[in-house]
């Protein structure tokens, strides 16, 4: 299949899975409710306004996150030439988690002049985490990835001993649940305010990388060769570190952390298009947004009404077909 | 059958020798002390209680502590958990911490039996003190009958059977004057009754609050549930009424979060309220209590 072809089978692939996300939910919904819903809206009718109000900004959530996702898991995997890598190796996953914990621990309100404070503090832990984690990896004007990736996975346990702390140290029921939630990501808190946030980062940065894919592919071969070429391997480094932190960061505060897409979309992007394609990034964000739904969906149709946590149904549903897909093509990261 | 019987051991004197050996050998085993008494639990568990009755008692959950006072005698109980603080003199016992089970203090305290729910204790940490050398009885609440039964079986475990009698008729009978109250309620309110606030839990079907409603004349909103709820969920219920917090509290801790959900009519009417957070989350004595507090919320 060409790649034009893939493209447009992940477009349509996505408006498929979001007419059928939108079918799904406590109220029964057919075809004619839901295009009522859309031409004819009633704001009286409950079924309109939950189509309207609460499926629609659920599915447009998890797609704009489980594009970020991807989309920085790539980043991170071409920026540290290593396959293992993903958008939470800088500790944002971690970061965030403390931040919103610290929020349900009552260091302040839960909400703040209408704002949801946990996605707040969830952000500041985020950017704070991955600010502390980018320092010990600099050195000398340059920055080392191996050492960053090592000062991600310390700073990464250090936060979770603390979220393991506050929890152990939790008096009711309700906060040790909160937690629980958090750490397993879920699209419910999903409304028109918010989705603005993570899909304005989300924008910019595709908007970014467009242009910086060639050095991207360059990198790939090392950051020596890379320097050779003409590449800026320190800055375009720098570059792929503010954008990946700010993008996973408002995709965490807004949805807790969901593993395994960041990892493993990448890879199937490579699988597909090959390891250098011109619009790997843009496609990886198409396929990261696609698994997302097909993963919140599935978490509702398996579980109904309110669905599994997504981080159980991406790990469930997204593993055997990473195998496969790694055994059929005979897949190599770099080439 | 005596010749019978002498035939069968002269034929066959060894194995009857060994029958007569493993039989006593096992005796010797199992055989209960003459003091010894075998209760059945509210999960069906065998508990063996060293003594007929037993002197020492303790919980492991606020509820229990707050059933022993009810009927027991104050001195025989010998600890409280960190939560229970209800009645005063529970204040005066000394601290058991249940979550993680301190086991060392319970054992320091010798309790006779130590009473349970099912839910609050972990079977594996009742069957540690099983182990220990001490024995405990769970009790299982789905309904307000279930507390009351609860009271009288307190009552005849540790011999107080009349004062644990006199109290459950008691409750009884306020219970059936409030149900007499609210029989002809058409139609019932659907309240739905909020556990926690982010994710949203609910008191679902099988708890003692639907049959708290059910006295009442009116429904829980929701079916069966152990998940959080979806906010789709909530519109689809559509409560009259929304136990969880004051108007205020709800506002800012809860509608703030879910602006979608000032659609459900207890919003629209303004019928939040904040019942006792023990009286709701607690099965004990206190349920004819919470029933008549939930009362006023319902009918002011």
């Amino acid at each position: 299949m060409s790649k034009a072809a893939y493209f447009i089978l992940a477009v349509l692939l996505i408006l498929l899975v979001m007419v059928l996300g939108l079918l799904v939910g406590s109220f029964e919904t057919d075809a004619g409710l839901l295009a009522d819903a859309f031409f004819q809206y009633n704001p009286d009718n409950l079924t309109h306004f939950s189509i309207i109000h609460l499926r629609l900004p659920r599915l447009l959530l998890a797609l704009v996150v489980g594009a970020s996702l991807a989309f920085c898991g790539y980043l991170m995997q071409a920026m540290v030439n290593n396959g293992l890598a993903e958008p939470y190796l800088l500790g944002t996953a971690s970061g965030a988690s403390l931040g919103a914990v610290l929020v349900f621990f009552g260091i302040v309100e839960i909400t703040i002049a209408g704002i949801y404070m946990p996605s707040l503090f969830a952000l500041l832990g985020a950017l704070g985490i991955t600010l502390l984690v980018v320092l010990l990896g600099y050195r000398r004007g340059h920055i080392i990835p191996t050492q960053l990736i090592l000062a991600g996975v310390a700073l990464s346990s250090l936060c979770t001993a603390f979220v393991w702390l506050l929890t152990y140290l939790s008096d009711t029921e309700g906060k040790l649940k909160s937690v629980i939630f958090w750490s397993m990501g879920s699209f419910e808190r999903a409304s028109w305010q918010l989705l603005p946030y993570p899909t304005v980062a989300l924008g910019l940065a595709l908007l970014l990388f467009l242009f910086m894919q060639k050095q991207l592919n360059i990198l790939l071969l090392g950051a020596g060769r890379a320097e050779a070429l003409g590449v800026q391997v320190a800055r375009t480094r720098w570059i792929i570190l503010i954008t990946v932190s700010a993008v996973t960061g408002f995709a965490v505060a807004t949805s807790g952390t969901v593993g395994f897409v960041g990892l493993i979309v990448p890879h199937v992007t490579r699988a597909l298009m090959g390891a250098t394609g011109k619009y790997n990034l843009l496609f990886c964000a198409f396929v990261g947004g696609f698994f997302m739904l097909l993963c919140d969906l599935l978490s509702r149709v398996v579980y109904p009404p309110a669905g599994l946590p997504i981080g159980i149904i991406t790990s469930f549903f997204g593993v055997p077909f990473f195998v496969y897909l790694l055994s059929r093509k005979n897949y190599n990261f770099s080439s | 059958m005596r010749q019978i019987r002498n035939s069968y051991f002269r034929k066959y004197p060894l194995l009857y020798s060994c029958l007569l050996l493993l039989l006593f050998s096992c005796g010797g085993e199992r055989k209960p002390a003459e003091t010894e008494r075998v209760l059945q639990d509210g999960l069906g568990r065998e508990v063996h209680l060293k003594k007929q009755q037993p002197a020492r008692v303790m919980a492991l959950a606020a509820s229990m502590t707050e059933m022993l006072f009810a009927v027991c005698d104050t001195a025989s109980i010998v600890a409280r958990t960190p939560h229970c603080d209800y009645p005063a003199a529970a204040l005066t016992k000394p601290v058991v911490n249940n979550y993680p089970v301190d086991y060392e203090q319970v054992l320091l305290l010798k309790p006779d039996l130590v009473f349970t729910v099912e839910g609050i204790t972990p079977l594996e940490v009742a069957d540690r003190l099983q182990e220990l050398g001490v024995p405990v009885y769970y009790f299982k609440f789905r309904k307000v009958e279930d507390i009351f039964s609860g009271l009288d079986e307190i009552g005849r475990i540790t011999g107080r059977e009349q004062q644990a009698k006199q109290l459950t008729d008691s409750l009884r009978q306020h219970v059936a004057q409030i149900e007499a109250r609210h029989q002809q309620q058409q139609p019932p309110l659907k309240v739905l009754a909020i556990a926690g606030y982010d994710p949203i839990y609910v008191y679902g079907h099988s708890t003692v609050i639907t049959d708290k409603l059910r006295i009442l004349g009116a429904v829980n909103a929701v079916e069966e549930t152990f998940s959080p709820l979806s906010r789709e969920q909530i519109l689809k219920a559509n409560p009259d009424v929304l136990l969880g917090g004051t108007p205020e509290e709800m506002e800012k801790s809860f509608f703030s979060i879910y602006p979608e959900l000032r659609k459900i009519k207890a919003y629209q009417h303004n019928r939040i309220y904040a019942p006792t957070s023990d009286l709701m989350g607690r099965a004990s004595p206190r349920v004819v209590e919470s029933i008549r507090e939930l009362e006023q919320f319902l009918y002011p």
